[in-house]
């Protein structure tokens, strides 16, 4: 089935200022992600991983090149347009979960649709159906601090999914977790993935998560050393 | 706005202590400035309304020679008016005398008063009463300067119209309490019939004090002093206590705003991850800065909230029972009584809390604007300095 594009990268290039210098974490990167795609960024520490996805993510902008996320170029977007974009269309998994600790599990996860037009009752039912999806729906009232990092990643997941986004940015979601749960939140986006279609875009170095992924993009330097494909993982939808 | 409101109200109280440490110094400053302007209030109320019962009347139609701030315009500064003119005021005729009690010389202003008036407060009735030859009235603090009590005789030497010194004794037959110190300090009152006589000057009066059915008209030779100008130097007076005192409560205020201000800096600083996490998740930057100065400017709202529970008790049983003044403060030179009511009126509720709302949401966004210039990349991070 030909899938469309949701993200084009065309010669993006992202240059930091470092001392009087700069340090060049991407160079000249060309990639396309069609929708659905449960990819992954591979590569060591300075690779770019990161760098990639907060561009996608619409928090960065690209030095040079063009970031085509859903149509919208990047480096084109105001503060106001990107924000939108990342509420209404793109969804955050952190390391560290990022969780905000004054909040509820379920206020947390209901954070997001607070910025947009849902009733109560509305948000009422997409929160919990998001937390069914990860399986913490008994758990709704309890504050940050009295989960599990499992847990706290799950709730991750489910605040990211809550607003059904079309892309899920996952950054090192695994790194803070242990064998067991690594398996499970991977088992539980991969199922969000078939499910709902939703694309899924991951930088990790965990052996464990690019055992779920289907492509996976070998970074180094700042640079695309390999684009591999893995035909195992990928499912017919 | 109401999305800030819910959030800053949840930050707020997940925050715990140090909400409440920043809102337990901001709602004590709403407490002490609310209670030293009702107290200033409430004095100026008393001071007017003495000023007014005792001394002021409805106005006062002062003799063109007469300064009331020149003792040397006694002498000169009297007349008559017509039987028609005289009508709704109260004649006073004032006179330089000395008392000698116990030995003692006392440069006193002998004050006549028409003992059939009731315009202002003084207790005539006890000059009206006396069968004594010259019965005299004085204040508690003239009582006490003089050592004089009631029923005790005291020389009185004055002048009469010609300029002759003349002396008799004249008898105490009341001491009066009064927080008008202008009707008190150095001043005897008589019976203007009795004054008359003594000084030759029949039907003369220094000043007249106005009822509320006087009308002013241009008299010739004489001055009209509305009540308003009458009491303008006491409430200039008043002003100056209330700007002066202001200073203490600004302190107290800007200490609170202090901690406010400390709280914000140290929240954009501690709370950057918090911040790149509303950005990720889809927060423009300025709903973020309206977030944090919300934060801020909810502090003052909670003092609101916590003020008023102890406040409204504390400032009824105040306005009911009144401050206690001690004795001495009483010879300040302006009416002052022995208690105090303070007066907590709705616009000074509402003008104090403005000023700590505004105050607090400006301190409040000082900091926070800075989140507008973040880069939300090292927010998430936490590397920003």
């Amino acid at each position: 089935m030909n899938k469309e594009s949701v993200i084009i990268i065309e010669n993006v290039t992202k240059r930091f200022p470092v001392g009087e210098g700069e340090f060049t974490a991407l160079k000249n990167i060309n990639l396309q992600f069609k929708r659905g795609e449960f990819t992954g960024l591979v590569g060591p520490s300075g690779s770019g991983k990161t760098t990639l996805l907060n561009i996608i993510g619409s928090l960065d902008s690209p030095t040079e090149g063009k970031a085509i996320v859903l149509g919208k170029n990047i480096s084109d977007l105001s503060h106001q347009e990107s924000a939108l974009l990342r509420n209404k269309h793109i969804g955050f998994i952190f390391q560290v979960y990022n969780l905000l600790p004054v909040y509820t599990v379920f206020e947390n996860v209901e954070f997001a649709l607070l910025l947009q037009d849902y009733s109560k009752e509305e948000r009422k039912k997409m929160v919990m159906e998001a937390l069914e999806w990860v399986g913490l729906a008994g758990m709704a009232d309890k504050k940050p601090d009295k989960l599990s990092g499992g847990e706290g990643q799950r709730v991750a997941i489910a605040r990211a999914m809550v607003k059904r986004p079309e892309i899920v940015i996952a950054d090192e979601p695994s790194a803070n977790l242990d064998a067991a749960n690594t398996h499970a939140i991977l088992k539980t986006m991969k199922q969000l993935n078939e499910e709902l279609g939703t694309t899924f875009l991951f930088s990790t170095h965990d052996e464990k998560v690019m055992g779920y992924l289907e492509r996976i993009i070998h970074l180094r330097d700042g640079a695309v050393e390999e684009d591999e494909i893995i035909e195992a993982n990928i499912i017919n939808r | 706005m109401n999305l800030a409101f819910q959030l800053a109200y949840k930050n707020l109280m997940g925050a715990g202590l140090r909400t409440w440490l920043n809102v337990g110094v901001l709602s004590f400053s709403f407490i002490i400035i609310i209670f030293y302007n009702g107290l200033i209030d409430g004095w100026n109320e008393q001071a007017k309304r003495d000023s007014i019962a005792w001394e002021y009347g409805y106005g006062q139609l002062l003799n063109s020679e007469y300064d009331p701030f020149d003792p040397f315009t006694i002498l000169d500064g009297h007349g008559t008016l017509k039987e028609e003119q005289r009508k709704n005021l109260t004649p006073i005729l004032i006179r330089q005398a000395s008392v000698y009690p116990d030995g003692r010389m006392l440069s006193v202003a002998l004050k006549g008063v028409d003992v059939n008036q009731s315009t202002l407060e003084l207790p005539i009735q006890a000059l009206k009463e006396s069968t004594t030859a010259i019965p005299a009235m004085i204040g508690e603090n003239m009582a006490n300067a003089a050592k004089l009590k009631e029923g005790d005789e005291v020389l009185l030497r004055w002048r009469d119209k010609g300029g002759t010194f003349d002396a008799a004794n004249i008898t105490i037959v009341k001491v009066f309490d009064t927080d008008v110190p202008t009707v008190d300090n150095g001043q005897i009152w008589i019976p203007i019939q009795k004054l008359w006589d003594m000084t030759g000057l029949q039907n003369h009066a220094t000043l007249f004090v106005a009822n509320e059915q006087f009308q002013a008209t241009n008299i010739p030779g004489w001055k009209f002093q509305s009540q308003e100008e009458l009491l303008s130097d006491l409430t200039d007076i008043i002003a100056m206590k209330k700007v002066s005192g202001s200073i203490m409560y600004l302190l107290l205020l800007a200490i609170a705003l202090l901690a406010i201000f400390d709280t914000q800096v140290l929240s954009v600083f501690r709370r950057q991850k918090e911040i790149g996490t509303y950005i990720a998740l889809g927060m423009t930057r300025s709903q973020v800065v309206g977030l944090f100065t919300v934060e801020g400017s909810m502090y003052s709202l909670l003092a609101m909230v916590v003020g008023s529970i102890v406040g409204i008790p504390l400032f009824t049983y105040l306005a009911k029972t009144g401050i206690a003044f001690p004795a001495a403060s009483q010879d300040i030179g302006i009416a002052l009584a022995d208690r105090i009511y303070p007066v907590f009126g709705i616009q000074l509720v509402l003008t104090t809390i403005l000023l700590v709302v505004v105050a607090a949401t400006i301190v409040s966004f000082l900091p926070a604007k800075k989140i507008s210039k973040m880069n939300p990349v090292l927010a998430l991070k936490g590397k920003l300095q």
